[in-house]
């Protein structure tokens, strides 16, 4: 629980023709973490491409024209399969996707050719619609000797141009409709300009309207013949259209099975990819946590009794001696918490993961986020609310706040402290005549709640200096451990000064202030001299980097900047206490509203309190939230958490719900 | 004036500290003369564009370098765009359209050579933000292979109505040619109407600066289709716009005519010296050069006199967008070890070498 779980380096010795089956269970036992490895190559393999990342780059290709179909036919992806999906041949998939793109493009194909087609009749039928009432036959105009006749559409801000480039040329332009856009015209000149006249209008984008021959007659005949290919065309859309449904019935689980597969297929000859690759045999490293190192051994044992499985237990106090350095940061990191505060992971995580062999601090952010929260938001009926919301959430049974899952548990957490502390405070929906308070009511107690804060904040603040301890000791860095302005010596420096202050405003304690003088000077002196004393004490060289001088000025800002960093962040703690304040003087506000709104406390009345505590548990709620986690992650966090741990992520083939 | 005054001074100052930042001729000297693609790159490590060639060696190839110089642009645009009030701001978004139309010119090419996503994303212009035309878009038409379908990725753009006009050009001719000049002629006709909506010192210095660019773009185009695709007088008429900032219709009619085009190119622009008749293909990439030698110098002069208008950030994108391209032409000069005598005469940003060289305003 106070460490992340212990991780064994596994390396598998795999034969070739058991690589696909052997790594198809690590991916199905979600537990083992493909380690990065420099490329090894030899001298026979560099001059060979790998067939695998080829493999990888096939079904890459197979997945796009996969979606390019769905999209196509309107299908989505669908959710992951839940059973195990075993890689396919390429050269399979390849004919499966044909056949499907096949059967689609044809239909699509079809269906594209008839909007088109029915696109172009429309269009023909609008054109010819300026010219319904002219009595002429269409094939009069088409077999004119003398005079030249273009029919078509062109852009409207190409008409002018097209009159100016004909200035030298006889021509009438008549525009018989004009939209927005696109205007109809028909062009008239003598044939002998024909080849002038058709070049003048083709580079104006005059594009011709040419009633297939079929059209006979005049435009109105050939209007009504439109009308009724119309007609046809549209029957036939809708025909391609219900072909098209019955292929998606027919299809539709079949492709995201492929689709689904396929990819699973190029994450499983990805990670081969990735493997070092001798003549006949494979080496997969990964990380595993050691307490599921027996059953993998098993699963694996079970498809092939050719793979050597050698591993390393990497304990997370292991002698420094014994450890590679680079490798210990690079074992990855998972955290393990019972259920009761796992809710809370997500806040660490959300900031970072801790380095392998570091403490994990989701135990202790389980107990000082509520309480920080409940603290702050003090009010019996508002954490009721709250931890009924965080109840529902936590159930999962209302889709719509499936988004909101990783938060049931800590609003939970977070309402029942509320709900402590509005005991403590007398408050119930801002209400402070139905309980007496157990401890004090903040808007009257205001000094009293301050002091408590920066009491509370001292030590939360204590406690992260003294992670930051721990984790130096468990790294067995002795210099850090003792010197660092986050450890021993900043700890009983920051107790020493605070001892000296409270002694100040007369408050007795057991110590004698000349210890407490002694201590700090002690302490302060570690400090400023902290560089000097951890290289000293971990062997390393040189001593100080620089001029002594440099560093001497160097240190002293430095432990100047470590006091002022002390109280910044001791008196940070205060907001804690301003805002318990402003929560009831927020819940204040809303009964004086409600007393203004209705002072006979009819419906107005209760409606205005109601309003107001829904204000108040949503607005204010949130902002306290944020403050929590300001707190949290800048004043605590900040004494002793990296967050540059690396993530582990077991293989597996296919998302599921916890990536 | 005062509106212009308070409009405009955070932009101009913003402009101006961007101004002082650009490369000087020092530096230029020393990517001229650097030995090879690293050696250039170590040089611009040492200016502004240092922060955009984060990128790994084995992945800077010429064409990712390029590439990635471009974000500063993409960056700066978003930055002057944000600053500038409107109407001006419209301009410059007008303006910013250009990239997004060239995207899409290289997006519609790439689908035409069967080319790769891949292959194609390096070709295109960052856009960092105000863009009607996303990446997505882009890929999405790349992977369907055929233009007709691609053009569904657009509809939601300006550009959709246009193109789909043009496509059956496309259709018959079976070159992207008619798609190509149809938006850039749909392109400028909108700038146009930018420039056209902006009043006072703001409306005169738009017409100045990117009139003069509207002039050099519509000027190559009829001299190129008169020359070189031998187009008929009509269409070198359709295929230019008809109006500009020196370059009126009347010019372009004369060139289209069939008149001898170094009278008319002295009379609109009496520094640069035009003896040929443009047979030679390199005489052309000469005017042009000199065209945009003579745009630079118009951008520049915005910086002096009154400041507080649309002119300054206008001719800062300019100029900034000209040392983009000197430098992606020196990477890739750089990439294929040329000589240094075949690419200084093409650059146009730094006046020094020219000195050391040789001007060649004479074409």
């Amino acid at each position: 629980m106070f460490q992340p779980q212990t991780m064994s380096k596994v390396n598998l010795i795999v034969p070739e023709h058991d690589v696909v089956a052997v790594t198809e269970v690590l991916a199905a036992s979600n537990v083992f973490h493909v380690a990065q490895t420099e490329p090894f190559v030899s001298e026979s393999s560099q001059h060979h491409t790998n067939p695998w990342y080829e493999r990888a780059t096939t079904f890459t290709a197979l997945e796009q024209r996969i979606l390019a179909v769905m999209k196509a036919l309107e299908i989505n992806e669908g959710s992951p399969p839940s059973q195990i999906l075993h890689l396919i041949s390429p050269e399979v998939a390849q004919m499966e996707v044909e056949h499907l793109e096949e059967e689609s493009d044809a239909a699509l194909q079809e269906l594209e050719a008839a909007q088109h087609k029915l696109a172009q009749l429309r269009r023909y039928h609008s054109q010819l619609e300026p010219i319904a009432d002219l009595d002429v036959d269409l094939d009069d105009l088409r077999n004119m000797q003398y005079t030249f006749v273009l029919l078509g559409t062109i852009p409207v801000t190409n008409i002018e141009r097209l009159k100016n480039s004909l200035e030298h040329i006889p021509f009438v332009l008549v525009t018989l409709r004009q939209q927005e856009h696109l205007a109809t015209v028909i062009l008239f000149g003598m044939q002998r300009d024909a080849e002038i006249l058709n070049r003048a209008a083709r580079s104006a984008y005059l594009n011709p309207l040419n009633p297939p021959e079929m059209y006979r007659g005049t435009p109105a005949a050939a209007i009504e013949a439109l009308k009724a290919g119309i007609t046809r065309t549209q029957q036939h859309i809708d025909e391609s259209q219900a072909n098209i449904k019955q292929l998606l019935k027919l299809h539709i689980r079949h492709l995201r099975h492929l689709l689904w597969r396929v990819r699973a297929s190029r994450t499983l000859v990805e990670t081969i990819a990735g493997y070092e690759h001798l003549r006949y045999t494979y080496l997969a490293t990964g990380w595993v946590p050691t307490a599921d190192i027996q059953v993998l051994k098993q699963k694996i044992a079970r498809v092939s009794e050719k793979v050597t499985i050698e591993t390393t237990e990497f304990p997370q106090m292991a002698p420094r001696e014994k450890i590679d350095e680079e490798e210990f940061s690079q074992v990855p990191v998972t955290l393990k918490n019972p259920p009761l505060i796992r809710a809370f992971q997500g806040l660490v995580t959300n900031y970072g993961y801790p380095k392998y062999g570091e403490l994990d601090p989701t135990p202790v952010l389980a107990m000082s986020f509520p309480l920080i929260f409940g603290l702050m938001f003090g009010d019996v009926g508002h954490g009721l609310f709250l931890a009924l919301l965080g109840l529902i959430i936590t159930s999962g049974k209302i889709k719509s706040l499936k988004a909101l899952s990783s938060l049931g548990g800590i609003i939970l957490g977070c309402g029942i402290f509320s709900a402590v502390f509005g005991i403590l405070y007398g408050s119930v929906f801002g209400f402070e005549t139905l309980l007496q308070p157990l401890w004090l009511r903040p808007l009257e107690d205001i000094t009293d709640i301050l002091l408590v804060t920066v009491g509370i904040g001292t030590v939360v603040l204590s406690i992260g200096m003294l992670c930051n301890t721990v984790n130096a000791f468990l790294a067995k860095r002795w210099g850090l451990m003792l010197f660092n302005h986050n450890s021993l010596a900043g700890l009983i420096f920051y107790w020493s000064l605070i001892g000296i202050a409270v002694k100040a405003f007369g408050v007795a304690i057991p110590l004698n202030t000349w210890i407490l003088a002694i201590l700090a000077l002690v302490s302060g002196l570690g400090l400023t001299f902290s560089e000097l004393l951890e290289h000293l004490l971990d062997g390393e060289k040189p001593l100080i980097e620089g001029s002594t001088s440099t560093y001497l000025m160097q240190a002293l800002f430095e432990l100047f900047e470590t006091l002022i960093g002390f109280l910044s962040n001791t008196l940070s703690y205060v907001r804690m206490g301003a805002f318990a304040v402003a929560h009831g003087a927020i819940s204040m506000v809303v009964f004086i509203m409600a007393e203004i709104i209705s002072p006979t406390h009819s419906i107005g009345y209760w409606l205005t309190i109601v309003l107001g505590n829904l204000f108040i548990i949503g607005f204010e709620g949130m902002i306290v939230g944020i403050q929590t986690l300001r707190l949290e992650y800048y004043e605590f966090f900040s004494k002793f958490f990296s967050g540059s741990g690396k993530r582990y992520k077991p293989l597996t083939l296919l998302p599921n719900g916890e990536n | 004036m005062a509106r212009g005054v308070t409009a405009y001074s955070l932009v101009n100052a913003t402009v101006r500290a961007l101004y002082a930042k650009m490369i000087e001729p020092r530096t230029w000297d020393a990517l001229i003369h650097a030995q090879d693609l690293n050696a250039l790159l170590s040089v611009l490590s040492k200016t502004g564009y240092d922060p955009y060639l984060q990128v790994k060696s084995q992945a800077m190839t010429p064409r990712r370098a390029a590439y990635q110089i471009r974000w500063r642009l993409a960056k700066t645009y978003t930055k002057i765009i944000r600053l500038t009030p409107e109407p001006g701001q419209a301009l410059l978004l007008q303006l910013w359209r250009l990239y997004e139309v060239n995207n899409l010119k290289a997006t519609l090419r790439g689908i035409e050579t069967g080319a790769s996503w891949d292959r194609v994303l390096y070709l295109l212009s960052p856009m960092d933000k105000h863009t009607t035309l996303s990446l997505s878009d882009m890929e999405s038409m790349v992977r369907s292979g055929n233009i007709r379908r691609a053009l569904n990725y657009i509809a939601h753009t300006p550009y959709y109505d246009t193109l789909i006009h043009a496509l059956e050009r496309y259709h018959v001719e079976n070159n992207l040619f008619p798609l190509e000049v149809a938006l850039d002629l749909a392109y400028r006709r909108e700038l146009w109407k930018s420039i056209n909506n902006l009043s006072g010192p703001d409306h005169e210095q738009a017409q100045r600066i990117v009139g003069t660019g509207l002039d050099t773009d519509n000027l190559l185009w009829a001299i190129r289709y008169r020359i070189y695709h031998k187009l008929s007088k009509q269409e070198i008429i359709n295929y230019t716009l008809p109006y500009g900032y020196r370059v009126q219709d009347e010019d372009i009619r004369m060139i289209a005519d069939g008149n001898p085009i170094a009278p008319i190119i002295q009379r609109l622009y009496p520094d640069i010296r035009v003896k040929s008749d443009f047979e030679d293909s390199n005489d052309l990439s000469k005017l042009e050069t000199a065209l945009q030698r003579h745009l630079i110098k118009t951008c520049r002069k915005a910086f002096s006199g009154y400041p507080f208008h649309i002119g300054t950030p206008t001719a800062y994108l300019w100029l900034n967008e000209y040392e983009i391209k000197d430098l992606t032409m020196l990477i890739e000069a750089k990439a294929s070890h040329l000589p240094i005598e075949m690419f200084a005469p093409l650059l146009v940003m730094q006046p020094t070498y020219q000195q050391t060289v040789g001007t060649t305003k004479t074409i």
